[in-house]
């Protein structure tokens, strides 16, 4: 039998749920990692994080999670190739972790965004490797702070590393050089602002998610 | 107690000389002592006792077979068959949003969302009901700013997605804004409905969640006053939210709920501890004996009359087993929480309250609760003001479409609902975006809900306000293919002892009953918030509701715009109540009736034929024109001619209760042709569905300008607000 997707949760994680929903409608089995937990890590198939607000993003989204001891096992991994998805807050968490490079900042508009957006794939990743050539996504995106930033030199060095997973069509929150999707050198640790996981229905407006969560069909 | 000390005691405790009476005779003719003052002060504010309305309220007491709890508990739930029920509220939280915006709004959020899991329910959508006053008026950019802010910042944080909402603007909300938070929660298979009476001598009262401060200190009975010069001091009256610590109450109240290990629990709301546990001891009918001194405490100085009135938020008290003490602790530490024991249930009928092993009041509930004053306020019968035999419009000025569309009524109210998350919980199959909500239940059905109550038709008549209160949602539900269920509300008026005030509730509630006796949707929760007056006068009397309605399928919604070129467009209308609106949207006069029983016949009949229609719209303020304008999409327009459904007055801006738009194929006609037969009600063509403008009669308005009109309208009028 396949090995379970490990989905992490965090005191005030609250995307929980629909990961699990959207890995279950993948015909993937999947299984709760409490934060306070470590994990051997060769029992699961892939992680991922999900969005929400870990600690009410009490002193920088994602910073407190990231000294979770279920982050120590993650960090092995990610160390180890396994695939490891962030989204929204997971992202921030895998920012703040350093297993991925930038960090994410209040919105432009220094407001919410609750919007769908279209994506432009830029390098394909671990977790676009099963998508059948999808190079557009429309996803929702649902965060305060989502605005993609570092240094510009680096930014230009994650371009050539081709480390750059998605880009907004149409930037919503002032991310830099449109950036909404990152991966590591390896690209077996890849995250992203908006929710595939609230696209993986005709009903829920778009199907496009299962284009990412597909990467984990055996 | 000389006559001024006793005055001043009872400006204090803001008790009148007659109920001081009354407390007087319930303790056996002395006079309350220490915190007995604060107790009556706040179980028989108006918040608390619903002393005004309680009387009339009464007059909802009507059920169906699938309601399986209604009023007096923390909320109504229904069954939806196949082991599905919902629990839902409305709540007001007016003036605090009004001295704190973000806080104020934010805690309302907080308040209804702990109704509904005390329950036992996960909170799957939250709903929020606006009114706010001209965008000229003072603060009101700042007002509008942070109650929005304050529902996304709460709404998010704790996961629950925010599904749909109203909110409407005029002048008489300028000192006193509306704030109503609805909550639905979902309880599925052998998942338990949690009550909140007391049971079981010996049982422990355990307190989890935050812990207590000074915020929200006589919160109850300021909530219960009208608005002075003085409203900025009452500032340290509001609470303060956390979101996060509501997240873990949500998740670990559910747990221990799910495991069997709680006897009763209810939220610490209005009042704090002193409401929960003096309804909780008074419903089971037992008593307690409770240690304030183990409260847990923010701030060491505060003493138990503060403990008892704090509303300090996300907190709850329940009752469990002792056996059942040490794996209900353990559920709480699990999700970060403490869980403390306060004392036990013992034989009733008295509550004790220690401090310092001193008992510092002993006293029966039931005088605070059951006893609560009950005043049968004056009003008189209604007679509808502005009802005229027919309408004549004179020289009155009509907005044009583009007006209309650019108006503070008629713009997009994106600006506010982009700040919300609509979709977590991945439920969400209709969001803001449309004229009505939908969540995908388990079972793969689709739970609707919109919400009702339009202002500019309460200011034209409360009584016709009230129906329309019901009637509206109703509609907009059956023109999607939902069979309404039930409704909340959320009952805003000014001052009761004021008779006119008092003559539009009466009015109101009784139509918004038989409404609802006649749609079969009993009113299964709901609040009363009085008192929203300034110095300047009293609010619209706004009866807000909730409706939800169930649909067997989540596919084959109809759409609420366009959707195809060469469509038919028709016009579907049951004769009853017109009228016509002017540049503000306001209505000088009405004319004609509402027929609650035929509407009731016409509703099923919308209902279905509605799956045969590729979109669906219930025509609503501004009248036709607005209704087919807001059908446009970027490609898509209408050509329609004025027929012989156009009375004397402006036939695109002339309003009917009831009618809906109807677009489909050229098989549409003949489906809703024969449902008129049954129902009396009358269909008519108006036009096609066409690439290109829209064109009324002889007047064409490309698309991109109602587009523009209708999307940049707002930041004409929140200039302020980036």
């Amino acid at each position: 039998m396949a090995k379970p997707v490990g989905i992490l949760r965090f005191l005030g994680t609250n995307c929980d749920r629909d990961v699990w929903q959207a890995v279950e409608a993948m015909g993937l089995t999947p299984q709760w990692l409490w934060y306070e937990d470590q994990f051997a890590v060769k029992d699961y198939q892939g992680f991922i994080v999900p969005g929400g607000f870990s600690y009410g993003d009490y002193l920088r989204c994602g910073a407190l999670a990231a000294k979770a001891p279920v982050m120590k096992s993650l960090g092995e991994a990610a160390a180890a190739g396994y695939p490891v998805l962030g989204i929204c807050n997971g992202f921030q968490i895998l920012c703040e972790t350093k297993l991925l490079p930038g960090a994410l900042v209040r919105n432009e508009s220094r407001r919410f965004i609750d919007k769908w957006v279209d994506l432009n794939l830029v390098n394909p990743t671990r977790w676009t490797s099963r998508s059948q050539g999808a190079v557009h996504l429309r996803l929702p995106i649902a965060h305060g702070e989502g605005r993609f930033v570092m240094e510009e030199a680096e930014l230009a060095r994650l371009f050539d590393n081709e480390q750059v997973w998605w880009t907004y069509g149409d930037n919503p929150n002032g991310s830099m050089r449109d950036v909404a999707g990152v991966a590591n050198e390896m690209k077996n640790v890849c995250a992203l602002m908006p929710h595939p996981e609230r696209a993986m229905f005709d009903w829920m407006g778009s199907e496009d998610g299962r284009a990412i969560f597909s990467a984990l069909l055996q | 107690m000389n006559a001024d000390e006793l005055k001043a005691k009872l400006a204090k405790y803001r008790l009148s000389a007659d109920e001081f009476e009354q407390i007087r005779g319930l303790l056996g003719g002395r006079d309350p002592v220490g915190v007995e003052w604060a107790l009556f002060s706040a179980l028989w504010s108006e918040h608390c006792s619903y002393k005004s309305s309680r009387v009339h309220l009464k007059k909802f007491a009507f059920k169906s077979p699938r309601v399986l709890q209604a009023m007096g508990e923390n909320a109504g739930v229904i069954d939806l068959g196949q082991g599905e029920k919902v629990a839902f509220k409305m709540e007001s939280h007016n003036h605090p949003s009004y001295i704190e915006p973000y806080q104020g709004a934010a805690t309302g959020v907080g308040g209804i969302l702990r109704d509904i899991f005390t329950m036992g329910a996960r909170p799957i959508a939250l709903a929020n009901y606006l009114c706010f006053g001209e965008p000229t008026a003072p603060r009101m950019q700042a007002l509008v700013d942070g109650v929005v802010r304050g529902i996304a910042g709460y709404g998010n944080c704790v996961g629950v997605p925010t599904v749909t909402g109203q909110t409407e603007f005029h002048s008489s909300y300028n000192g006193n804004i509306l704030v109503n938070a609805l909550a639905l929660g979902l309880v599925c298979g052998d998942e338990p409905i949690v009550t909140s009476p007391a049971r079981g001598v010996g049982n422990l009262v355990v307190y989890v969640g935050a812990k207590t401060g000074r915020d929200g200190v006589h919160g109850a009975s300021m909530a219960s006053e009208s608005f002075g010069a003085d409203s900025e001091s009452k500032r340290p009256t509001v609470q303060i939210g956390d979101p996060f610590f509501e997240k873990l109450l949500i998740e670990s109240c559910l747990e221990v709920m799910q495991k069997g290990l709680v006897v009763a629990i209810q939220d610490m709301g209005a009042a704090g501890l002193t409401s929960s546990s003096f309804e909780m001891a008074a419903k089971g009918g037992v008593g307690l004996k409770i240690h304030l001194d183990k409260v847990p405490l923010r701030d060491s100085s505060v003493g138990p009359e503060e403990i008892l009135l704090s509303e300090s938020q996300e907190r709850m008290l329940l009752i469990c087993e002792p056996a059942k003490l040490k794996a209900v602790q353990d559920v709480f530490h699990h999700w970060g929480l403490d869980a403390a024991v306060l004392g036990e249930v013992v034989k009733g009928p008295e509550i004790e309250l220690l401090w310092k092993n001193d008992v510092i009041c002993k006293i029966d509930p039931k005088m605070l609760t059951d006893h609560a004053p009950m005043y049968e306020r004056e009003y008189k019968p209604w007679s509808a003001k502005h009802k005229v035999s027919a309408l004549s419009v004179g020289a009155t000025k009509f907005p044009s479409l583009v007006e209309q569309m650019a108006s503070v009524q008629g713009t997009s109210r994106e600006w506010i609902y982009r700040q919300y998350d609509q979709r977590v919980g991945g439920k969400t199959v209709r969001d803001c975006e449309d004229s009505l909500a939908a969540v995908r239940l388990p079972s793969g059905r689709a739970l609707g809900l919109v919400l009702g109550c339009r202002p500019a038709v309460m200011r034209m008549d409360a009584q016709v306000g009230g129906y329309d209160a019901a009637f509206y949602p109703a509609l907009e539900l059956n023109a999607k293919g939902f069979e309404p269920l039930a409704l909340t509300d959320c009952l805003n008026f000014g001052n009761p002892e004021k008779p006119a005030i008092m003559s539009e509730f009466v009015a109101a509630v009784e139509a918004l009953a038989e409404a609802s006796r006649e749609l079969d949707t009993p009113v299964i929760s709901g609040n009363v918030s009085f008192y929203n007056e300034t110095s300047d006068g009293n609010v619209t009397s706004t009866p807000s509701t909730g409706m939800v309605g169930l649909r067997e399928s989540i596919s084959g919604i109809p759409a609420s715009h366009f959707v195809k070129a060469g469509d038919e467009v028709l016009l579907w209308r049951l004769p009853g109540v017109s009228y016509v609106s002017d540049m503000r949207g306001e209505v000088k006069a009405f004319t004609g009736e509402l027929d609650p029983e035929a509407l009731e016949r016409w509703f099923d009949e919308v209902r279905a034929v509605s799956p045969k229609a590729r979109a669906t719209r219930v025509a609503g303020k501004f009248g036709l024109g607005y209704t087919l304008a807001r059908m446009c999409t970027d490609e898509l327009g209408a050509k329609a001619v004025k027929g012989d459904w156009a009375g004397a007055t402006p036939a695109w801006s002339t309003e009917h209760l009831y009618e809906v738009v109807l677009v489909g194929d050229s098989s549409l006609m003949a489906a809703v042709k024969a449902a008129c037969e049954r129902s009396h009600s009358h269909v008519w063509r108006l036009g096609t569905v066409e690439k290109g403008p829209l064109t009324l009669d002889n007047e064409t308005t490309d698309l991109k300008t109602l587009r523009q009109a209708y999307k940049t309208g707002w930041s004409k009028h929140f200039a302020q607000l980036a």
